[in-house]
Formats: structure tokens, C-alpha cells, sequence
């Protein structure tokens, strides 16, 4: 009963900050130097085309009608129409979201099972040659530069040695044959390892320094004492008693770091040509694409809000001190 | 035949000046049914007792010298894949409640289900669910609020849980360092009639720590008096209360006399804190000792039996002497 | 007199900060990207050619490996590349630590207000400040970026400055509002002391240093997120900053026959970030005694 309030009133926040942020950004839109209109209707369509777009967008009227046609329209799926395809943008979208979620849900989560796996070993092990490395290569990870280490993972893995392709999300050939599902799905998954991996390590660098350093304040508290007078081996200790309470931290800074892993998703997926929303919102924007941009930001905007929903109902549920 | 037999057990921290004698060649015997009772202040070498009674001593501690006589082992040899099957078991720790001694994401019971089950792993559910209801009766916590959590607890009650962990597997001997304090007093009284009561029908034997010697005469039968790592005086409670000998034994209890006796009793002033470092054999105490000669300066201090059961450590004659004040 | 107490205390705490590994690698990184920076004031003066922009060496009109007129080579249209590095180094101090210090100063103005006033303005202003910690900035540096135009570096250092300052905020309310509690702020307020007084004469000076520790941070994140900017090409094209230069090994085609090119302007932002992230990393120790291992005093 509790839980349901809780999960309420976040739906709720969400909707509201999601909506200050479509406000702002059509207001953002109309402070913008150049015409509001050419950014909504591709100047490049015939004046009927047009005349017709400006209607159903409703741009012709005063400022606050404009604004609830925007947002009814948002509401009903219609982003306009893309400059760059000419298609109606949510067609666009629709299939560009799948791979994004696809691709960032595991690499998040692998990397998160690892560094909470391998932040353990680290914090237990303080102080031995194994935890300096594995400090040592958590920190050379968590300040790499994505783009520049998913070029030297295509370059090394890809083109010199040859083991994955070098972008897309399938081969065509394939594709277009007569291979069985099993073997499609294959092909995805052989082009997904490289930028898998890329985002995989970056992120499991901060999460296996911050498991770390919680199962160190975790390993000084009383009830690891206790935990050791009642003659529990070190091993149910350290994974029983230390690394959940420890794991904890973990899940919260998830939360915290998605806006940067949302950042390094977008350029992976520019990197390997992953054919997700974060690409199409740089290459809308490279080419003045402005309906495909907006619709492209506002979902990514919406993905942001809800992972940190999902992500605080699962720390309400993992950790029974938080009543609401 | 005695519980626990302490020979000359000296216990030393490693530290940036040297090492530091937390415990500095203590001897004492602890009788099944006489409760056995460690006064001090912080610092004394109270709790770092406790702790290698347990062997739970952190890493930069080690035993100096000594030995622990228990069950016919000497546990000062033990290793730690042996003291895992001692702790629990044969001798079991009640911790302070107020500090954080529960794990706050596991369910109270499961915590007491562990200390069970670690040392008997074959237990049948049916056994170990009679055994569980038994330590919450036995605690009086009720059973409805056996699967909460430890934050859902009050102090008393956390205070029993780690009592019911203590007592699960029957060990024969409980230390309990501080338990009743940071309760408010109509809770420790409770909690110190229970441990009583359990102590005696479980014919345990108990080491009782605290700072607060009220506590420990309402428990225990005999009383250590601790300063310093060393033990200056010890006797039973009677002997203790009714003629203590060490003027800081004195102390401790002149915080208690009512303003009657205060005219007759002489208070030391406590001003600096006892030197850890020095060596075995100088007085500690005699840096806040109002009796403090140059004779006490350079001598060593000896045990003197007042009675069969009442020693104290001292060089003044006038204090080890059978003559009273 | 109260000078001499805080040049003890600085003092005393360089010495823990040196004795500590992280923080002795930190400086020494910083120190040499530091150098480079300066010499890229200078490198350009020796030879025109060395211009990172527009210096073109004439016998060279293809992307050519190291050489001894060129140390890490060219760029595809004759440009040293050793010069652009430097000048990246120039660019990404500018960035990172002007970005930093401006989310600092925003940070901890609001940090400040907001631990001290409480209420409805500390919830709203916290509030503001969960939302915009959310937020990828790099997504809304891009769409600023579609509809405003290219921008110029000190407008996109602007934006970063807006979109990192509550972290900081965080940090400095929770310092505030234990701060707040303390005697001598009621006895400043008995006195008759304004409010803006208050946190400007005595909160702030007490949290300052962790204010600065946070700046490194911030450094951190800035110079990644406008050399990303710079590698979509969205950064200042007036500038010459590492992301720009991976910008053009990679847009060039020459990603995979120029390591000389690929690697080192990465490397270099890499560097530069772990650099100031022990650095960070070394200062935490320094201020939080709890942190310090055993042997240090």
C-alpha cells in the first residue's frame, strides 16, 4: 500500500518536470534566432505542403494556442514531419528507440553486476597487489574518453584484427537471405559487442571504485563484528553481511550517473553507426533537422526520467530502512 | 575447577610510538557461578579483554605473553580456523544495541537463525524453529515482531535480540561489554535482572564489563577493578564495596557514596591519563595518586592478599597492609 | 594574524597532500600539460608553419608520421600536430577550469542561500537542482546547439557552468545548514548582523575549501564534455581543442592508418582528466582525515 503512494506521487514529479522541460523548450524554440516556422516545416516543401503543415501545427495562431496544439500534439504522437526523410517523425523514432533501450539497459546493468561483484573482491582484498590493479585500471577507465576509446577498440578489435564489424547492427546479407532467427539474432549480438564493451568498461570503472570504497565504511561497522563473533566464515561475512549493505551506494549512484552514461551512449552509438535515438538526435542536429531533433531530445529526456524512477523504486525495495 | 584461568596475559597495540600495553600481565579465574564483573574507565583494557576472549583483537593487536586457560585449551594458540568454531559456540559476545551490532537489511530473526545454524548445520527445521521461539520467549520479545527489521526495534529490544544471538547455541561462556549502556534506566534495569535470571538458569558463566561499577555489583559476585590495563584491585563485591584498598577503586566509588560518607572518604584527583607505555612493573596509577611516595615511584607494585579473595596492587604498605584507614 | 594561521594550516596540509602517491602523480601530470599549454603561446612564433590552425607546412601535403620538424606528424592537409596538441592543452585548461570555477561560484551561492534561508526556497532550489543534475548534458548542449548555432567556447564553458553547479550545491548546503547550527552564526544574528552578511562574512570563508575540492570535479567533467561536443563537431571552430582534433582523424578517414594522430589527443584528455581527478581524489584525503592511510601524519 505504502509502495503504491510512493511510485504515485514519482509518476506524478515525472510528468510535471517533464513537462516544464517541453515548455521550455518551446519556448526555447520560438527565442530562437531565424524563422520559428522553417523550424517546424521544411522550407524546402511546396507552398501547399507547407500551407497544410502550418495549419496542422497550428502556427499561424497566437503564442498560447500554438502552445496547446504543441503539446495535444505531442500527446497524440504527432512530432511533424522529419526535413531529412520525410516521414512523419514518430515513425522515425519508434524504431530507432528499441536499439537505444536495447544497448544501454545492458551495458548499465552488466557493468553494474561487475563492479559490484569485482568492488567487493577489490575492498576485501585493501591493500594487495590485486586491489592496486584493480583500482588502478577502475580509475584509467572511468577517465577515458569515449569516443576516443571506441575508436581504438574499431581500430585494434575491428580493423586490424577483424573479429567484429565495423558498425550497423546487422549485415545485410544476412538479413536479406534466408537465415534462420536464431542466426539474425546472432548477427545482432556479434555487432553489438564492441560498443557493448565500450560503454560496459567505461561505466564499470566508477561503479567498482564506488562499491570499493562503500564496502570499506561497510567493513568498519559493528555488525561485522558481530557477524564475526557469532564464528560466520569470512566468506558468508563478506558477501552476506558487508557487500549487500555496501551495494546499496551503488544502486543510488547509478541513478546519479545516467545523465553521464545517457552522454557516452549517444556517442558510442555515433561511433559504431548504432542505429538509436542518440545518433539520430547529433545527426538531426548536424542537419538543421529540427523536428527530428526536438522529438529525438524530449524522448531522450523521457528515458532519463524513468530509469531514475525504476531506479529508485528498486532502492526502495532493496533497502527495508526506506518507508514512505 | 575454574571456568577461565588467566595467567599473566599481556596484550599490546602496535602503534606509530611504540606499542602500546593494553593489557598488561593480568591473572584472574572465573568460576562457573560466581559472575565475574571488569570496572574501569574507557581505556583501561577492559574491552580489549573482552575482545581476545574472543579472539576478535583487530589486526594491529597481538597477545605479548600469557595464556587463556578454557575447556583445556589454551586460546591464545588458537588459529583462526579454530576460533571460528570457539566464538558462538563455546564463548559468545553481547554487544553494546547502540551501536550499529545488527545488519539493518536482514530480518532480526534470520540474524538469530544464522548464529544457530553456523554451528549446527544439520538442524532440522522443526528443531530450529522450536529453538528460535524458545530464545524470543526467552527474551521476551514477542513474536509477532520476530521477522522486523533492526531499525523497527526500540534499544531495549535490539539490546535482547543481541542477547538471544548470544545465548543461541548454549556457550559456556557469555562476555557482555557495556550492555546496558546508552539505555535509559528503567531499561537497563530490566535488561540486567534478565541477564541475571538467564545466567542462572542457563548456568553460564559471565563476564560482565562496564564502566559503571552500580551495574556491575547489581549482576555480578566478584568485581575487577581496572586501571591502566592492569588490575589494581579484586575481590568480591562485598569486599570490594565495603573496604576497597586501591585509591582508585576508592574513586570509582566515591562517585557513588551518598553525602553522608563523603566526609571520610579521600577522592583522587584524576587528572592525567594512564601512560600505556611504561613498563611492566611501575605503578600507572601514580601520576593521580594523592598517596603517591618516591617510593612508589620506583618500586613495583605487588599483589597483596588482603583475604582469600580480596588482593590489591600496591607498593604502599599502608594500603596492603591488614591495618584499615 | 590570521594570515600566517591559514599559511600554517595550507602549509602543513601541501604536506600531507605531496607525501600521498595520488596527489605527487596528479601535479606531475598537471604540471607537464601545464607546460604544454604555456609553450603553446610560444610554438606558434617559431615557425608560421606551426600555427595548430593555419600553419600549413609547404613541402607537406598529406598526413605524414613523426619526423624531426614534425614530432607527432601531420594532418591530412600538412598541419603539425604536436602544435595542435599543444594548443588542446591550452584550450582544455581554459575550459575546464573557467567552467569549474563559474559552477563553483553558482554552486555555492546557492548552496549557501539555500541551507541557510530553508523553507520553501531551499526545497524549490534543491528541487531545480535534482532536475538539472539529471539531465545528460551533452543532449542539451546539442540541442542549444540546433537552434542557436555554433557557439563560441566561453558561451558553451556558459552552459556547462549552468548544467554542473548542483553537485556542488549539494555539498556546500549540507556544510551550511551544520554550519548554521554552530554559536557563532546565532551570536552574528543577536548582533544585529544582516543575513547577506552572515553567509557572506562567515559562512563562506568555512566552505571554500570544499568548495575548491569539488572544482576538481567539476574540471573533470567539463573538459570531457566539451571535448565530446567538439568531436560531433559542434565546438568552436575558432579553437583548436583535442575533441576537434579526433574530430578530424576520425571524419578524414584516417582513424586507422594514423595511430600518431589518433592516439594522442585521446591519451591527452585522458591524462589530463585522471590528473585532476587524484588530484581531487588527494585533496578528499587531505581534508577528511578518516581517509588518510596509516603511516601518513
Amino acid at each position: 500500500m505504502r509502495n503504491q503512494t510512493y511510485i504515485l506521487s514519482k509518476l506524478v514529479e515525472i510528468a510535471v518536470i517533464f513537462f516544464v522541460i517541453m515548455t521550455a523548450l518551446f519556448f526555447l524554440f520560438r527565442l530562437s534566432p531565424g524563422d520559428p516556422i522553417s523550424k517546424v516545416v521544411d522550407p524546402m516543401l511546396t507552398p501547399e505542403d507547407m500551407r497544410y503543415l502550418i495549419e496542422q501545427m497550428g502556427l499561424d495562431k497566437p503564442m498560447w494556442e500554438q502552445y496547446v496544439i504543441y503539446l495535444k500534439n505531442f500527446f497524440a504522437g504527432n512530432f511533424g514531419v522529419s526535413f531529412h526523410y520525410g516521414e512523419p517523425v514518430f515513425k522515425i523514432i519508434k524504431e530507432r528507440l528499441g536499439w537505444t533501450i536495447l544497448l544501454f539497459t545492458s551495458s548499465t546493468v552488466l557493468a553494474a553486476f561487475a563492479g559490484v561483484f569485482l568492488g567487493k573482491i577489490a575492498a576485501w582484498n585493501k591493500g594487495s597487489r590485486l586491489d592496486s590493479v584493480m583500482s588502478i585500471s577502475a580509475l584509467v577507465c572511468y577517465t577515458l574518453f569515449i569516443p576516443w576509446f571506441a575508436l581504438l577498440l574499431l581500430w585494434v578489435l575491428g580493423f586490424q584484427l577483424g573479429l567484429f564489424p565495423l558498425g550497423g547492427i546487422l549485415s545485410p546479407e544476412l538479413w536479406v537471405g534466408n537465415a534462420s532467427w536464431f542466426v539474425k539474432v546472432l548477427d545482432i549480438i556479434h555487432h553489438m559487442v564492441l560498443p557493448l564493451m565500450t560503454l560496459f568498461i567505461i561505466n564499470l570503472g566508477s561503479y567498482l571504485l564506488l562499491m570499493r570504497s562503500s564496502m570499506l565504511s561497510v567493513l568498519r561497522e559493528d555488525y561485522i563484528i558481530t557477524a564475526r563473533a557469532k564464528g560466520l566464515s569470512e566468506r558468508v561475512i563478506r558477501n552476506k553481511h558487508a557487500a549487500k549493505n555496501a551495494a546499496l551506494p551503488v544502486v543510488t549512484s547509478v541513478g546519479l550517473s545516467l545523465a553521464f552514461s545517457i552522454n557516452g551512449g549517444a556517442l558510442t552509438e555515433q561511433i559504431f553507426t548504432w542505429p538509436g535515438i542518440g545518433r539520430e538526435l547529433i545527426f538531426a542536429v548536424s542537419n538543421n533537422d529540427y523536428p527530428l531533433a526536438q522529438a529525438c531530445f524530449l524522448l531522450i529526456a523521457l528515458v532519463v526520467l524513468v530509469a531514475n524512477l525504476i531506479v529508485d523504486i528498486l532502492y526502495a525495495y532493496l533497502d527495508p530502512r526506506i518507508t514512505y | 575447577m575454574a571456568l577461565l584461568s588467566i595467567k599473566n596475559l599481556t596484550i599490546g597495540y602496535q602503534t606509530k610510538e611504540g606499542i602500546l600495553k593494553a593489557v598488561d600481565d593480568i591473572s584472574f579465574e572465573l568460576e562457573k557461578g560466581r559472575p565475574l564483573g571488569f570496572v574501569g574507565e574507557s581505556g583501561c583494557g577492559k574491552t580489549t579483554l573482552g575482545m581476545t576472549l574472543m579472539g576478535l583483537l583487530p589486526d594491529n593487536a597481538r597477545i605479548l605473553g600469557g595464556s587463556i586457560g578454557f575447556q583445556n585449551k589454551d586460546l591464545t594458540q588458537l588459529n583462526e580456523d579454530q576460533w571460528r568454531k570457539v566464538r558462538g559456540k563455546e564463548i559468545a559476545m553481547i554487544f553494546q544495541a547502540a551501536m550499529n551490532a545488527l545488519n539493518p537489511v536482514m530480518r532480526v530473526d534470520e540474524q538469530v537463525i544464522e548464529a544457530i545454524v553456523t554451528h549446527q548445520p544439520e538442524i532440522s527445521p522443526n528443531d530450529l524453529e522450536n529453538r528460535i521461539n524458545e530464545l524470543f520467549d526467552l527474551v521476551e520479545i514477542p513474536r509477532a515482531r520476530m521477522k522486523d527489521f533492526p531499525h523497527e526495534y526500540s534499544g531495549g529490544m535490539k539490546q535482547r535480540v543481541i542477547i538471544a544471538m548470544a545465548l543461541a547455541c548454549n556457550p559456556k561462556l557469555i562476555i557482555a561489554d557495556e550492555p546496558t549502556t546508552a539505555l535509559d534506566v528503567i531499561v537497563q534495569d530490566q535488561i540486567l535482572k534478565e541477564i541475571k535470571i538467564i545466567q542462572q538458569a542457563m548456568d553460564t558463566g559471565l563476564i560482565f564489563i562496564s564502566h559503571d561499577i552500580a551495574v556491575v555489583a547489581s549482576v555480578c559476585e566478584d568485581i575487577c577493578v581496572m586501571y591502566g590495563g592492569q588490575i589494581v584491585e579484586t575481590g568480591t563485591k562485598q569486599e570490594v564495596f565495603a573496604s576497597p584498598r586501591h585509591p582508585y577503586t576508592k574513586a570509582l566509588l566515591g562517585s557513588y557514596l551518598s553525602l553522608d560518607n563523603q566526609a571520610s572518604v579521600i577522592i583522587p584527583d584524576m587528572r592525567e591519563a594512564p601512560d600505556l607505555t611504561l613498563k611492566s612493573g611501575s605503578c600507572r596509577f601514580a601520576v593521580n595518586c594523592k598517596r603517591c611516595s618516591r617510593a612508589c615511584k620506583i618500586g613495583i607494585p605487588h599483589w597483596a592478599n588482603i583475604s582469600k579473595t580480596h588482593r590489591v596492587l600496591c607498593c604502599d604498605e599502608t594500603i596492603t597492609g591488614k591495618t584499615n584507614e | 594574524m590570521l594570515k600566517t594561521h591559514y599559511i600554517r594550516r595550507f602549509l602543513k596540509s601541501w604536506k600531507i597532500f605531496i607525501q600521498n602517491p595520488l596527489g605527487k602523480t596528479g601535479v606531475i601530470i598537471l604540471t607537464v600539460f601545464m607546460l604544454m599549454a604555456l609553450a603553446s603561446f610560444i610554438v606558434p612564433h617559431i615557425n608560421p608553419m606551426y600555427d595548430p590552425m593555419t600553419g600549413i607546412d609547404p613541402d607537406i601535403r598529406v598526413s605524414t608520421g613523426p619526423s624531426l620538424t614534425h614530432f607527432l606528424g601531420t594532418d591530412n592537409v600538412g598541419r603539425d600536430l604536436f602544435a595542435q596538441l599543444l594548443e588542446g592543452a591550452k584550450v582544455a585548461f581554459i575550459v575546464g577550469l573557467s567552467s569549474a570555477f563559474f559552477s563553483i561560484v553558482i554552486g555555492t551561492v546557492v548552496g549557501m542561500v539555500s541551507g541557510y534561508a530553508g523553507g520553501m526556497l531551499d526545497a524549490f532550489l534543491m528541487r531545480m537542482a535534482d532536475i538539472i543534475m539529471v539531465m545528460p548534458s551533452l543532449v542539451i548542449l546539442l540541442i542549444l546547439a540546433s537552434l542557436f548555432g555554433q557557439f563560441n567556447i566561453w558561451i558553451i564553458v556558459f552552459i556547462i557552468a549552468i548544467m554542473r553547479w548542483p553537485a556542488v550545491s549539494r555539498v556546500i548546503r549540507s556544510q551550511t545548514l551544520s554550519l548554521k547550527q554552530r554559536p557563532f552564526i546565532e551570536a552574528s544574528q543577536v548582533a544585529g548582523a544582516s543575513h547577506l552578511r552572515i553567509i557572506f562574512r562567515h559562512i563562506m570563508p568555512n566552505v571554500l575549501p570544499l568548495a575548491f575540492l569539488y572544482m576538481t570535479f567539476r574540471v573533470t567533467s567539463a573538459i570531457l564534455v566539451e571535448a565530446a561536443l567538439s568531436f560531433l563537431g559542434f565546438g568552436d571552430p575558432s579553437q583548436v581543442s583535442w575533441g576537434m582534433m579526433l574530430q578530424w582523424v576520425w571524419k578524414s578517414g584516417h582513424m586507422f592508418q594514423a595511430p600518431y594522430w589518433l592516439i594522442p589527443p585521446g591519451l591527452s584528455i585522458s591524462l589530463l582528466t585522471l590528473a585532476f581527478y587524484l588530484l581531487g581524489r588527494a585533496m578528499d584525503e587531505v581534508l577528511d582525515p578518516r581517509l588518510r592511510k596509516e603511516g601518513q601524519s
